[in-house]
C-alpha cells in the first residue's frame, strides 16, 4: 500500500541523504582531516594543459555550449538547452564511443533485462535527433580566462561550459590505502556504479556464482544510487533462491538502519531472503584482505567467495583536476565549487558542475540527474538570453526490483526544499513511496527506465 | 461506414468548423481526420451509454499507431480549456460529447517522456476511483514518473514533471444511433516524434508504416484492462 510518508521515514531519509551536506557534517574531524592531507586548492591555479590545437569543429553557429560526460546529466542538457535556446551550439564531449546506463544495471545480474536494453542507445543518434555535435574524447584541462576547455583530441572555446563527470571511487575512506588493494579492488571486486564493464564484470559474477558467500558492502556518505547495494543484494539473493544454491549474501551496511525505502527492503529480507540476505548494520568496512578473501568492520572479519566492494564515493577527480572542488566545509566528497540553485561555479557564471560532482545533498541518481538537466538546460537558455530564473527542484523518483522471480518492484518518489534564509537545500518534499512489492511496480520500473532512455536519445 | 452516416458525420463536422472560425488560434491547431466510427470488439457499433465510467477506453486515432482514451466523466462536466502544446500551438479542448456530453478523447501518450499503452502493458491509465499519486479521483496518471492529468479540463496538467496537457482527440456523437465518431485531434507533429521515438517497436507491432496509416472508417475501443495484459497501479 502506498502512503505519504510519514514523519519518521521522513527524518530517516533526510539524515541519510544530508549526512553528506555542510551543514551537518557528521563527520567533520575526519573530512577535515582528509582535506587537510589533500587540500583543495592543490590544483587551483595549475598550469593549463593543452594540446596546443583546436578540435576539428565546424565554426560555432550561435553561443558554444560545451558539455563535458554524456551520461544522464550531460544528455538531458544536451537536448533540453538546444530546445530552450535553439541558438546554442550545442557540442557534446564524452569519452566513451559505446553508451551503456548505470540506471536499472542490477536486472541485467538475474537476467530480468538483457545488456542491450542498457546498452542500445546510440551518442550519435542522440546528437543527430537534437542536432548537436557528439564528440568522442577525454576533457584534459581548462582555462577560464580563455574560455577554453583542452580534449585529448582538441582545444574547443566555449561560451558556455557544463562539466558532469559523475563520479569516482574513494577507497581511502573504506580504510584501503595501499595502492595494491585498491587496485585488487577496483579490478577483481569492483563497485559497478560507474563503468560499464564494472557491470559486465558483476554480471558474469552472478551467472556464475555457484554457492558460498558473496559480500556486498554499502558505503556511508550520499553515495550514488542509494538503494542499489540492497535491490542488488535482494536481486543476487533471488538468482541463489531460485537456482536452490547453498549461498548466501552478505550485506556490510556503514550505516545504521537501510538508507531509503527501508520497510520494504526489509520486508524483501525478512519475506522473500530469509537464510539468504545476512543484513549486518553499522559495519562500516575498515579494510580488506584481498589474498584472504576477508573483510574488515570495525568488530567482524567476514570471508566471501565473491563480492563487490562498494566503496565510498566522491566527485569525478576531474573536478579535483581542473581546480573546481569545494572546500571541505562545503563538501566532504570533493565535490564542486557552484552555487547550488544555479549551478555555475562560484564567481563564474560561464561554467557549470551538474550531475553527480554536485555538493548539493541531492539523492545521486539517474531520475534526478534528468530531472535536474531539464532545469539546467532552462538555466544556461535564460543566462544566455541574460535572463533571470526561478529555481526548481529535482525529482527524485527510484524504483527498486526486490524480486526477480517474479519482478517485483518498490519505489520512492520525492521532490527538494530550498531555504533561502540559509541558501542551503533543506531535505525532502512531497515524498510518496510504496513500500509494498509488486509485479505492477516491477513492469512500471522497466518502462521508467524507457522513458529516461527515450528522453535522452530520441528527438 | 454506410452513406447515410458519412453525411451526418460530414455535417457535424462542417458545423463545429464553422463554430471554430470564430477561434482562429482553435482552428489552426485542431486538425480534422477522416471520421472513424467507434466499434466494439466484435465490430458493433460502441453507443455512448455502454461507455463504462470506471476505466478509459483505447481506441486508435487518427492513425493506427496512436492510441487515444475515451473516458466517461460521469457526473462531471468537461470544460472547454485553453491549453498550449510546444510542438502543435494553441488550442481549447473540445467539449464533451454524447447525451450528458461527458465523453472525452484524449491522446493516451504522457507528454513527459510518452509512455502509452501496448498489448503488454500500460503505465498510464485512467484512476477513475483515485490513485497512490493523487487524492482526487478521475485523474488520469503516468506512473512511469508521476505525472498526473484531468480529463475535464481538456487533460491539463495537474501534477508531476509532464510538461504540457495530454493532447486532445474530438468526438462528436450521433444522437439517432447513440453512436461516438472521432473527426479530429491536436498532435500532428508530437505525433511525428512519437513515431520516430517508437519506430522499432511501432514497425514490429505494425510493419512498416503501418502505424502511420489511418485508422480507417472505424476504430475499435476497449477497456484498458482488456487492451493491455497488464496495468500499472500507482
Amino acid at each position: 500500500m502506498t502512503h505519504e510518508i510519514d514523519r519518521r521515514h521522513f527524518l530517516k531519509m533526510s539524515s541519510t541523504v544530508l549526512a553528506a551536506a555542510p551543514a551537518v557534517l557528521a563527520t567533520g574531524p575526519a573530512a577535515l582531516a582528509a582535506g587537510a592531507a589533500q587540500p583543495a586548492s592543490d590544483k587551483q591555479g595549475a598550469p593549463f594543459v593543452s594540446t596546443h590545437r583546436m578540435l576539428d569543429l565546424p565554426k560555432a553557429r550561435g553561443p558554444r555550449l560545451v558539455i563535458i560526460g554524456g551520461g544522464t546529466s550531460g544528455l538531458t542538457i544536451a537536448k533540453y538547452a538546444k530546445k530552450a535556446y535553439p541558438k546554442f551550439d550545442v557540442v557534446l564531449v564524452e569519452k566513451r564511443c559505446m553508451y551503456s546506463s548505470c540506471f536499472a544495471s542490477n536486472l541485467w545480474y538475474p537476467g530480468i533485462i538483457d545488456l542491450e536494453f542498457l546498452a542500445d542507445h546510440s551518442f550519435l543518434d542522440a546528437a543527430h535527433n537534437s542536432d548537436y555535435i557528439y564528440v568522442n574524447a577525454t576533457c584534459i584541462g581548462l582555462d577560464r580566462a580563455s574560455r577554453t576547455v583542452a580534449t585529448n583530441e582538441g582545444d574547443i572555446k566555449y561560451d558556455f561550459l557544463v562539466i558532469a563527470p559523475g563520479i569516482s571511487y574513494d577507497y581511502d575512506k573504506i580504510g584501503v590505502h595501499d595502492i595494491d588493494t585498491k587496485v585488487a579492488l577496483r579490478q577483481t571486486y569492483p563497485g559497478g556504479f560507474i563503468c560499464p564493464t564494472e557491470h559486465v564484470t558483476i554480471h558474469r559474477k552472478v551467472r556464475q556464482f555457484e554457492g558460498g558467500v558473496f559480500i556486498q558492502t554499502v558505503p556511508s556518505g550520499n553515495y550514488r544510487c542509494l538503494p542499489a547495494p540492497y535491490e542488488r543484494a535482494c536481486l543476487i539473493a533471488s538468482v541463489i533462491k531460485h537456482n536452490k544454491l547453498k549461498g548466501k549474501v552478505v550485506v556490510l551496511d556503514a550505516n545504521p538502519e537501510i538508507t531509503i525505502k527501508a520497510p520494504g527492503f526489509h520486508a524483501a529480507f525478512d519475506e522473500l531472503y530469509k537464510g539468504i540476505i545476512e543484513w549486518h548494520p553499522t559495519s562500516a568496512v575498515t579494510g580488506v584482505d584481498v589474498a584472504q578473501r576477508t573483510v574488515h568492520t570495525e568488530f567482524d572479519s567476514y570471508k566471501f567467495d565473491d563480492a563487490a566492494i562498494y566503496p565510498n564515493i566522491r566527485a569525478a577527480t576531474l573536478i579535483e583536476e581542473l581546480g573546481l572542488m569545494a572546500p571541505p566545509t562545503k563538501s566532504n566528497q570533493k565535490e564542486a565549487n557552484i552555487d547550488i540553485r544555479f549551478y555555475n561555479l562560484i564567481g563564474d557564471e560561464h561554467v557549470y558542475v551538474t550531475g553527480d560532482s554536485r555538493p548539493m545533498p541531492y539523492s545521486k541518481s539517474g531520475n534526478t540527474s534528468n530531472s535536474e538537466g531539464h532545469y539546467v538546460a532552462k538555466v544556461l537558455a535564460a543566462r544566455a538570453q541574460g535572463k533571470d530564473i526561478t529555481w526548481t527542484s529535482p525529482q527524485t523518483l527510484c524504483y527498486s526490483m526486490v524480486d526477480a522471480f517474479p519482478k517485483q518492484a518498490i519505489w520512492v518518489d520525492t521532490y527538494y526544499g530550498y531555504d533561502a534564509t540559509k541558501d542551503a537545500i533543506t531535505g525532502f518534499k512531497d515524498t510518496k513511496v510504496d513500500n509494498t512489492r509488486s509485479e505492477a511496480n516491477g513492469a512500471t520500473y522497466l518502462e521508467w527506465a524507457h522513458g529516461l532512455y527515450r528522453d535522452m536519445f530520441k528527438a | 461506414m454506410d452513406r447515410r452516416s458519412f453525411v451526418k458525420t460530414c455535417a457535424g463536422t462542417a458545423i463545429a468548423a464553422a463554430c471554430w472560425r470564430g477561434h482562429p488560434a482553435l482552428a489552426a491547431a485542431m486538425a480534422d481526420h477522416p471520421p472513424a466510427r467507434l466499434v466494439n470488439a466484435d465490430g458493433s457499433p460502441l453507443k455512448a451509454a455502454d461507455v463504462t465510467t470506471t476505466e478509459a477506453l483505447v481506441f486508435a486515432y487518427p492513425y493506427r499507431g496512436i492510441p487515444c482514451f475515451l473516458i466517461n466523466l460521469g457526473g462531471r462536466a468537461a470544460h472547454p480549456t485553453a491549453l498550449a502544446s510546444p510542438e502543435d500551438g494553441d488550442y481549447t479542448s473540445p467539449a464533451g460529447a454524447g447525451p450528458h456530453a461527458n465523453l472525452v478523447a484524449c491522446v493516451a501518450i504522457c507528454m513527459h517522456q510518452l509512455s502509452y499503452p501496448t498489448p503488454d502493458y500500460s503505465a498510464i491509465r485512467y484512476a477513475a476511483s483515485g490513485s497512490p499519486l493523487t487524492d482526487a479521483p478521475g485523474l488520469i496518471v503516468c506512473c512511469t514518473h508521476g505525472s498526473v492529468y484531468d480529463p475535464a479540463t481538456g487533460a491539463a496538467r495537474v501534477a508531476g514533471p509532464a510538461p504540457n496537457a495530454l493532447l486532445p482527440a474530438r468526438l462528436a456523437w450521433d444522437a439517432e444511433s447513440d453512436g461516438l465518431i472521432a473527426t479530429g485531434c491536436v498532435g500532428d507533429k508530437f505525433f511525428a516524434r512519437f513515431f520516430d521515438a517508437y519506430k522499432s517497436d511501432l514497425i514490429d507491432r505494425f510493419g512498416p508504416g503501418g502505424y502511420r496509416q489511418p485508422v480507417g472508417e472505424t476504430a475499435v475501443a476497449i477497456p484498458l484492462s482488456r487492451y493491455s495484459a497488464a496495468v500499472s497501479t500507482c
